[in-house]
């Protein structure tokens, strides 16, 4: 499949708040909204990161298809782990999430080997709505919306979590920017502009909201 | 520690030492603890009159300091009511502050100008009309409700009205302003419940240990008894600095006050409801020591305004700085009741006599204390009845017999302004009921105690049975030391097992007969002793029965004042003890809860597909299909609906549309088992299906019903992608992973519904359009109908099947999600007469075709043969799900069949609707499954299941449409248009 033209599913979720994009990794995302400043790091910063590529594999042979390409390979399910700008997450006992960094093509690479195909190692599609939300206040927003209690997990336990947010079936990691609390959550892309909206309305009665992936990624950031 | 309150802790506040101040009348001078700012007044209004209070008070101690006594009038009998409880249950004190209803007049903080009124009265609290019903006391006798509605019948509209007119606490107002209340979760080791002595022992112990502590109170501050049963000293007050101070050098206890532990659920998910929200806590274990409530003694008058429990006079006092009365007469039964007799002295309020139901007295030296300080101390006697209008004046107190019966002819009158009553307690256990505690009753102390707690709940103090301070500390610190160690951590105890009373604080019979009645059980509902009689000698002599019959426990404080007494009064009917009796269900929200706080913030969620913004921008209308959004039909100026929807149809048989099918499930499938999976989960047969062919697949359940439907392309020997039901997908879904945990097949399943979008290029002109944006063969012989092809379409990696679902030449095209809008555009840009059609025209479509929809055309009993999907049922396979059903069926007479029918309707006359039913000599035969005009037909047609002998070509039958005209149909075979299906195989 073709790896260009890509568009996120908050394309139009962002659009109204003319947003200045930035095209990563052939998708268009909002680098800075209108007015951002680095408060977001106190209250909460709500980020579109669906650009970032994803490799998605399950089945059997997945770990050791990964571990022989030398993919850093999370020993427990639930739990992560990074790689190069991105990250591993597994997601269960057989199955595997890899996304890229802004600047990584592992992933990438990753999608295009699995389309091979291999006895015991499936692909799965990921057209994933992925958010990071972080910021001082974000627990308020997370005990809001979910009855998680992410709380209690420090982004050094690397834990995912399999749950629901305002309604919708989400993964979750902490993943800190620096000092600031983030966490990385992944959804349907179809439920995307219904998550999004939810959660920025919310961030917004605790004096958060939108953030562009500049502010979040330095490496997005020139 | 962490703290967290509804209501502000007053800065400046007084405290042990201070000096007293000249108090305002009706005030008492400063008291050391007491919760009420003196700098800051509040002014009000009540009933439309001008007071003012204090910040810190609530409506009911501010009006009480202004000498007003009624605050409220009763449900049934529009008595005059003062204050019972100052604890969060005094229902006749129920106020409406604008579009605030039921305000709790006892606990709510007081607020700046608040404009209040009593609820429940006509004309004003004080000359309330309604209070003649009182008059006539005698004409409503109990469960009035259920024989005034049984007969005559014919009255019963009349009853409705005048019960809907004259009942009702409070008056919705329906332009009220929209209150956020947003629900939160929250996570603790260990949940205490009640923050009073052995509550704040045990957190204290259990936040020693380690563990993460939420201790929740309802009060405004923390302390319960200690602050206000002082016994006229500071001691208690003393106590209770010591243990805040400990408390907050613990920075694993959250304190959250004007906080209720509204009820109990599975796992101990604990709702916390404040002023502002509802907080949904998950903790691991739950510690109940929510303390009991003070229970009223029963005797003629017990509801006059004066007459009050003693710990609310003690609340008063100590919390508000409050005068309850000059003069009080103490009713007791147990060492409370002294205790409550110093309080008042202490504070200068005279105390003629102590009445002491039991003819022992107190075995303690307080009664010596007593009438030390001049206190008249009545052992063996109890009050027969209270004198006054519309407050306490007077007592009448005589002695008991043996039986505790009162012995009139030695009356003695005692005047008053105050009448405290401390006869017993009542546990607070609903948590402990709802958690599945096995209760009992423990006679030592006349109350039902934790017998066996289920794991992770534990139990202290007095709904524990355990009194006496002293012992409520230990007890506090075993529970919190027990909790500590089921949480995993390191704890010890001075004691391990519950301390035990010596003497019971509840008397066993604290209810005196009265032949003029108005001895109140229930002060919610109105209810005196003799109701419970009358209810018994109806039969209605099991607490369950009785509770319904007589309402008791049903009002808004919920039985909490009188769940107890109404035990005890069917224990002595019955003649058995109130454990044989037990206790009514205490279900949860065991306290009233706005309905506001239960609804929290909505969430709605919906799906939209990746080409969303495309419909949009094309004017759709949406409809929601599940919780997907999809495109009705496209609008346009000066046309109507149908005529949309009928062009919609028009250009997909004549040229080419292009419909949005993203919200079809979407399943791949991989592995060397996988073809034999799809054998035995779908109907037809999978494993002999073609690399690069499609085939219809039928879903059953065990049952041989038919659940859903798609369509099944095999990409590679051990590769398929499978389609579902818009609405199926997630539940087909967990079908699939749940059938294949059974038999463990080489599998994997990949739920890409959202992952990949999907449109439906269809009509004679598709393949033409098409060929211009791709470089697939789209020839026949290289790409027929069934097949599936994965090519590039506009520069896009695409799956495309070879699909007739309308009944056209036509290509599904799938497409990943991100570069779905790419593909749309591109097919709508190749050429103008592409025209985007919606659900409405696609559903007109099929039905020419005679296509069904799974869960439109099928219900939740059809098995495929009646729904004329024999043909995809292929039975001599070895297995499939639903097989031995289907076969079981097929020997048994079918039930009804779907059939295709065509009518012609006279111009301007009725035209069936779906779901209208078939009628047959005045009976149901069948209904209408699908209906509509067919313009390439020119007809109505539609899909209807009728029963089986109905089910033959051209056989009439009538249709009962709106307004019960009949219209007659008759069997028509399908397809309706292009039976042959030339059109969908177009070469």
């Amino acid at each position: 499949m073709t790896a260009t033209m890509r568009t996120s599913p908050l394309a139009v979720a962002v659009a109204g708040r003319k947003p200045e994009l930035r095209e990563v990794h052939g998708m268009p995302v909002p680098a800075r909204f209108p007015g951002e400043r680095d408060t977001w790091k106190a209250t909460i910063g709500i980020c579109d990161v669906s650009a970032l590529v994803r490799a998605g594999l399950k089945g059997p042979g997945a770990e050791a298809w990964l571990a022989a390409r030398n993919v850093p390979v999370p020993a427990a399910a639930n739990s992560w782990t990074h790689a190069g700008g991105g990250l591993v997450a597994r997601l269960a006992r057989t199955e595997f999430l890899i996304e890229d960094g802004c600047d990584d093509v592992a992933a990438a690479r990753l999608r295009a080997e699995l389309q091979a195909g291999e006895p015991g190692v499936y692909p799965v599609i990921r057209q994933d709505c992925a958010l990071a939300l972080a910021g001082a206040a974000v627990n308020e927003l997370l005990v809001q919306t979910c009855n998680a209690d992410f709380a209690s997990q420090s982004a050094a336990d690397s834990i995912v979590t399999l749950t629901q947010m305002v309604g919708v079936s989400v993964t979750v990691l902490r993943d800190d920017r620096g000092t600031v609390p983030c966490y990385r959550v992944w959804c349907d892309g179809t439920m995307g502009p219904y998550f999004w909206e939810t959660l920025i309305g919310i961030a917004e009665e605790l004096g958060g909201g939108p953030v562009g992936i500049a502010s979040l990624f330095a490496d997005t950031a020139t | 520690m962490t703290f967290s309150t509804q209501r502000p802790v007053t800065a400046g506040a007084p405290d042990i030492g201070a000096s007293t101040t000249p108090a305002p009348p009706g005030r008492l001078p400063v008291i050391a603890g007491e919760w009420i700012d003196r700098t800051r007044r509040l002014a009000f209004t009540f009933e439309g009159k001008a007071f003012s209070g204090f910040d810190g008070d609530t409506p009911s101690s501010a009006l009480w300091a202004a000498g007003v006594r009624i605050l409220g009038r009763s449900f049934k009998y529009h008595r005059p009511r003062g204050l019972l409880s100052m604890a969060n249950h005094d229902i006749n004190a129920l106020m409406q502050a604008g579009p605030r209803l039921n305000l709790r007049a006892d606990v709510e903080p007081l607020e700046a100008a608040l404009n209040l009124t009593a609820v429940n009265t006509h004309g004003g609290v004080d000359v309330d009309r309604a209070r003649l019903l009182g008059w006539f006391g005698g004409l409503l006798p109990v469960g009035f409700y259920y024989k005034a509605f049984h007969k005559p019948k014919a009255l019963f509209p009349f009853w409705e009205r005048l019960f809907r007119r004259i009942t009702g606490l409070g008056r919705v107002e329906f332009d009220a302003p929209h209150v956020r209340t947003p629900k939160r979760y929250d996570f603790a080791d260990l949940l205490v419940v009640g923050a009073g002595p052995a509550g704040l022992m045990a957190a204290l112990t259990a936040a020693r240990a380690g563990a993460k502590v939420v201790l929740v109170d309802e009060n405004a501050r923390i302390g319960g008894s200690l602050g206000y049963q002082r016994g006229g000293n500071d001691d208690t007050l003393a106590r209770l600095r010591a243990l805040e101070s400990q408390l907050a050098e613990l920075p694993n206890v959250s304190v959250r006050t004007s906080t209720l532990a509204a009820g109990w659920y599975a796992d101990h998910w604990v709702p916390l409801v404040d002023a502002k929200r509802m907080t949904k806590l998950r903790t691991r274990a739950v510690l109940v020591a929510g303390g009991a409530y003070e229970q009223p003694a029963v005797f003629r008058n017990n509801d006059l305004p004066g007459v009050m429990l003693a710990s609310a006079a003690q609340r008063l006092i100590y919390r508000y700085g409050v005068k309850p009365m000059d003069n009080a007469v103490v009713l007791t039964a147990n060492a409370d009741g002294y205790v409550a007799a110093l309080d008042l002295l202490a504070q200068g309020i005279g105390v003629p006599a102590i009445v002491d139901l039991r003819p022992e007295g107190d075995a303690s030296d307080l009664p010596t204390r007593a009438r030390q300080l001049g206190i008249q101390v009545l052992e063996g006697h109890c009050v027969f009845e209270a004198e006054g209008g519309n407050r306490l004046a007077a007592v009448v107190v005589c002695p008991t017999d043996a039986d505790g019966r009162p012995q009139t002819s030695a009356p003695q009158r005692i005047a008053c302004d105050g009448l405290l009553m401390s006869v017993g307690w009542a546990p607070a256990a609903p948590l402990l009921y709802q958690a599945g505690t096995r209760m009992g009753f423990d006679t030592t102390v006349q109350q039902f105690v934790p017998r066996e707690l289920p794991a992770g709940m534990f139990a202290a103090g007095r709904v524990n049975g355990v009194f006496a301070l002293e012992a409520k500390l230990l007890d506090g610190e075993r529970a919190g030391a027990e909790a500590a160690r089921f949480l995993g951590f390191a704890a010890t105890s001075r004691i391990t097992d519950r301390p035990t009373e010596t003497t019971s604080p509840s008397h066993p019979w604290p209810i005196v007969e009265h032949a003029s009645g108005k001895n109140f059980i229930d002060f919610d509902e109105d209810l005196q002793l003799r109701d419970f009689y009358n209810a018994a000698q109806e039969g209605f002599d099991n607490i369950e029965l009785m509770k319904r019959y007589t309402t008791v426990g049903m009002g808004a404080s919920q039985g909490k004042h009188s769940n107890m007494n109404a035990i005890r009064i069917l224990a002595r009917i019955r003649g058995r003890t109130p454990g044989d009796i037990g206790t009514t269900t205490a279900r949860p929200f065991f306290h009233p809860v706005p309905m506001s706080h239960l609804a929290g913030r909505g969430f709605s969620p919906h799906r939209e597909t990746p080409l969303h913004s495309r419909h949009e921008a094309l004017r759709a209308v949406w409809m929601q299909a599940g919780i997907w959004l999809r495109p009705e039909y496209y609008a346009a100026p000066d046309k109507t609906r149908i005529e949309l929807v009928r062009e919609e149809a028009a250009a997909v048989r004549k040229a080419v549309g292009l419909i949005d099918v993203g919200t079809l499930g979407k399943m791949e499938l991989f592995g060397p088992d996988a073809g034999e999976f799809l054998e035995r989960v779908y109907t037809a047969r999978f494993a002999n299906l073609k690399v690069g062919m499609t085939r219809y697949a039928v879903m059953l359940d065990e049952a041989g019903v038919v659940i859903d439907d798609g369509v099944v392309a095999r990409l590679a020997p051990e590769h398929f992608y499978f389609t579902t039901t818009t609405t199926g997908a997630a539940t087909v879904y967990r079908e699939l992973q749940r059938l294949n945990a059974m038999w463990g097949l080489r599998i994997g399943i990949v739920n890409a519904t959202g992952a990949f979008a999907a449109m439906n290029l269809a009509g004679p002109g598709s393949r033409a359009v098409l060929a211009g944006l791709t470089a697939l063969d789209l020839a026949d012989a290289a790409f027929p109908y069934l097949a599936v092809r994965i090519g590039e379409v506009a520069g896009v990696t695409c799956r495309l099947m070879r699909v007739g679902f309308v009944g056209e030449l036509g290509y599904e095209i799938h497409v990943p999600a991100d570069q779905a809008a790419r593909v749309w555009d591109a097919i709508m840009a190749a050429d103008a007469g592409v025209r985007p059609f919606g659900v409405e025209a696609q559903r007109l479509l099929r039905l020419e075709k005679g296509h069904i929809i799974v869960g439109q055309d099928t219900d939740g009993l059809t098995q495929p043969d009646q729904a004329g999907l024999t043909w995809a049922v292929k039975t001599d396979k070895p297995f499939f799900v639903g097989k031995r059903s289907v076969e079981i069926v097929r020997k048994g007479a079918v039930r009804q069949r779907l059939v295709g029918f065509d009518l012609t309707v006279a111009p301007g006359g009725p035209v069936p609707k779906e779901c209208h039913l078939v009628i047959r000599d005045g009976n149901i035969a069948g209904r209408v499954t699908s209906i509509a005009w067919s313009d390439a037909l020119q007809r109505h047609i539609g899909l209807a299941f009728v029963e089986p002998d109905l089910a033959v070509d051209a056989t009439p039958f009538f249709i009962r449409a709106d307004g019960g005209l009949m219209v007659q149909a008759k069997v028509a075979p399908t397809p309706f248009y292009d039976p042959a299906g030339a059109r969908q195989k177009l070469a």
